[in-house]
């Protein structure tokens, strides 16, 4: 009666979980992921769980030993207490790490590749240069561009002494 | 305290080898452009101020 109200509510979803109860008892069980799970985080200081679930024996008594005053427990017993409860304390959760230098290595690793790909290029793809690039053409085309008189003002000519015939230092 | 010196005791991969790593391949990096700018004949088409010694071209 009670799971075809539910089942006429919610969906067949209803059904299926009022199944498993009566099959198991009166334990449902959950998937892992399901449940809340601890998390160092920095800005969820206090997580859902504590670190450890399955305390050993030892573990047990000091748990009880913690209902008692606090001030009877030594030092030892109070960093037990706090490494059951969290894996790691804040200083090493921020800890840096190393882990850049690895990262930085292997981008340079794969920009040298990159250039032997070029080497690879310019052995096997290109053509070879024009003949305009030829050290004495170029020498001819420069000693033109100067009788020109190009970029008199900031550029290429500003850079040239006319008297001395050279290069302003 | 007692346990706070965890990570120190297992050096991970970055601790080993990173230096190593980063010092190795961007020595590598480097060597492998300064041939590839200078050896195999790109032309950079630099500016021939200061570099190029003007010659006449009319015959």
């Amino acid at each position: 009666m009670l799971a075809t109200r539910v089942f006429s509510l919610v969906g067949k979803r209803a059904i299926s979980t009022s199944v498993c109860v009566r099959a198991h008892g009166s334990v449902v069980k959950s998937e892992d992921y399901a449940l809340p799970s601890y998390m160092d985080r920095r800005d969820y200081p206090l997580p859902d769980v504590a670190h450890v679930r399955h305390l050993s024996a030892s573990q047990k008594a000091l748990k009880e030993k913690e209902k008692a005053s606090w001030s009877s427990l030594s030092v030892d017993e109070k960093v037990e207490l706090y490494r059951i409860q969290f894996k790691e304390s804040f200083a090493e959760m921020n800890r840096g790490s190393n882990e850049w230098k690895t990262v930085v290595g292997a981008a340079m690793f794969f920009i040298g590749i990159t250039a032997i790909l070029i080497i690879l290029e310019k052995r096997y793809v290109y053509g070879p240069l024009p003949h305009t690039f030829d050290k004495e053409w170029v020498a001819m085309q420069t000693k033109r561009m100067l009788d020109l008189k190009v970029n008199p003002v900031d550029g290429l000519d500003s850079k040239w002494d006319y008297d001395k015939k050279v290069w302003k230092k | 305290m007692a346990r706070l010196s965890h990570q120190k005791c297992t050096p991970d991969f970055h601790d080993k080898y990173g230096n190593a790593v980063l010092a190795g391949r961007t020595t590598f990096c480097i060597a492998v452009w300064t041939y590839v700018a200078t050896q195999i004949g790109i032309e950079w088409t630099l500016s021939p101020v200061g570099r190029v010694i003007p010659k006449e071209w009319r015959d």
